[in-house]
């Protein structure tokens, strides 16, 4: 069949033949090799696969355009020739992983260097307290356990995003991570009584262990191969739909109370903030999707991620 | 609904217009009568009111009432007022300095052209000439209002650390400290990218809104 390649303005940028069997992922090849023989115009990049977003432009003035996905075949799609599909570069691209990778392993290391370098950033050398320590460990603890996650446990259903999104997350995360590393490895930082330190960070090491549960509750929902949304279901979930956020924001507020700092306060906010967002919408597509109609499983009533509050 | 929402943004608007339009007439009347060093004295009252009343504008935004970005509009309050307040209002050591005048006077042009073009265009009655005067007034009047501001964070700077102004120190409970000179310093350092962006933003739109007709 032949198509037409539309630019997102709607100018043309190639026009080819393509066989009528044709996969998506096909598509994608070929117009990696139209890139790469420079024959798309205005185009002058490698466009390869993970940077194309390919779309049926939409018919109608409010109706949405279709998205073509990977793994089907263009005729799933109902195209036939002489169609027109949009094509958007979606810029340089970056495995999740790798991406991952780089936002924790900052926080990890810059934390316990507001320590080491304690004479150099803070004018003062000093011995640090057995709260600064701890709280040290358990911080470098996290994000070590956010790494080992990201190899091991958490499967992704994009492989890679704009290369932007590392500069944006690593700013976030090593921002905060110094930020709040400067006040707590503070010499004038003032420790809550011991006893509320060993338990607060008892109970968020605790809030760790549940969070890893519900990770690997939340990889192990898809059977392999399989593709669409499912109802988590066990430790947490059964209560409520991001349980897993539920751990993460008790775990920050957890240790706050042991090391008691404004910093820690805003941080574990902003995250909390974030994880309320996602968590909604998490919720109403589930939601949605699990109407309760035409056979469908109707999706149970469950907190969104803070209960008792929402 | 619509036409309530309409109605109040036309007020709103028209309000800040008479308030910077009493800001330039002040500073018209002081220069005309006696010297720019009583500038902050007589027309801080009536600008401060009209700069912190527009807070507005951001929850405006907010609520969706108009169509700009929360974020931008914030930025952009908190960096002017922290100016005129933070800086112009607590600090009598550079009240009287020109750059005072140099800045209210860039703000005031700016406004008593954008607020009118804001009130007219949501009315639906704006004249080409305002909408022109909007799109271009702010290529000379922009850049002199941001220097103005940093001309005045630079002069508050020594005042600032003579008296360690706003400053909370640690150890305290909250395990928190501020040091409002580093602040300052940081500030003075991103002003000039923040400036950029929100300039070439307006360049952008001004284009958009002229560029084209040549070419077509």
């Amino acid at each position: 069949m032949k198509l037409t390649l539309l630019s997102r303005s709607g100018r043309e940028v190639a026009e080819f033949d393509i066989a009528d069997d044709a996969t998506v992922d096909d598509l994608q090849a070929q117009i990696q090799r139209l890139s790469k023989e420079k024959k798309l115009k205005g185009i002058k990049t490698d466009l390869y696969p993970a940077r194309q977003r390919l779309s049926i432009p939409a018919v109608e003035e409010k109706a949405k355009p279709v998205v073509l996905t990977v793994g089907k075949a263009l005729s799933a799609f109902g195209l036939k020739t002489g169609d027109k599909l949009t094509l958007k570069d979606l810029g340089t691209q970056i495995g999740y992983q790798t991406v991952f990778f780089w936002e924790y392993f900052g926080p990890m290391v810059i934390f316990p260097m507001f320590l080491v370098f304690r004479k150099q950033i803070y004018g003062a050398d000093f011995e640090p307290s057995e709260t600064q320590l701890l709280a040290t460990a358990y911080w470098m603890f996290h994000y070590f356990k956010r790494i080992v996650e990201t190899y091991t446990v958490h499967s992704f259903s994009h492989a890679t995003m704009p290369i932007f999104n590392l500069f944006r997350n690593s700013g976030y995360y090593w921002g905060f991570a110094a930020m709040v590393a400067y006040f707590i490895c503070h010499p004038f930082y003032t420790s809550p009584p011991l006893e509320r330190v060993y338990a607060g960070l008892a109970a968020a090491l605790l809030m760790q262990v549940c969070n890893l549960t519900t990770h690997i509750n939340l990889a192990s929902l898809r059977a392999p191969g399989m593709k669409g949304y499912q109802i988590p279901r066990g430790f947490g979930f059964n209560f409520i739909t991001c349980a897993n956020y539920t751990f993460e924001i008790y775990g920050w507020f957890c240790f706050n109370i042991a090391t008691q700092s404004v910093m820690g306060v805003v941080f574990m906010c902003c995250g909390a903030g974030q994880m309320v967002i996602w968590a909604g919408q998490k919720h109403a597509r589930l939601r949605k999707l699990f109407d309760g109609k035409d056979g469908k499983e109707k999706y149970p009533r469950r907190f969104v991620i803070l209960p008792p509050f929402i | 609904m619509g036409k309530m929402v309409n109605a109040y943004i036309v007020a709103y608007n028209s309000l800040q217009s008479v308030l910077w339009a009493i800001s330039f007439a002040l500073i018209v009347n002081e220069l005309l009568g006696s010297s720019y060093k009583t500038v902050n004295q007589n027309v801080g009252p009536v600008l401060r009111t009209a700069q912190v009343l527009s807070v507005l504008e951001t929850a405006h935004a907010a609520l969706g009432l108009v169509r700009s970005s929360v974020g931008t509009n914030l930025l952009q309050w908190v960096a002017r007022t922290h100016v005129l307040v933070m800086v112009v209002y607590y600090i009598p050591e550079v009240q009287e300095h020109v750059a005072v005048t140099v800045m209210y006077t860039a703000w005031a042009l700016a406004e008593i052209v954008r607020y009118p073009w804001y009130a007219c265009s949501t009315a639906g009655v704006c004249p080409d000439w305002l909408t022109w005067l909007r799109y271009t007034a702010f290529i000379p009047l922009y850049p002199v209002g941001t220097l103005g501001e940093i001309v005045l964070v630079y002069l508050a700077l020594p005042i600032v650390k003579e008296r360690s102004l706003y400053s909370f120190t640690m150890p305290n409970l909250f395990n928190f400290g501020f040091d409002y000179y580093t602040f300052l310093i940081g500030a003075l350092c991103i002003y000039p990218f923040g400036w950029w962006s929100l300039y070439s933003y307006m360049l952008k739109s001004r284009n958009r809104k002229y560029g084209q007709k040549k070419q077509e």
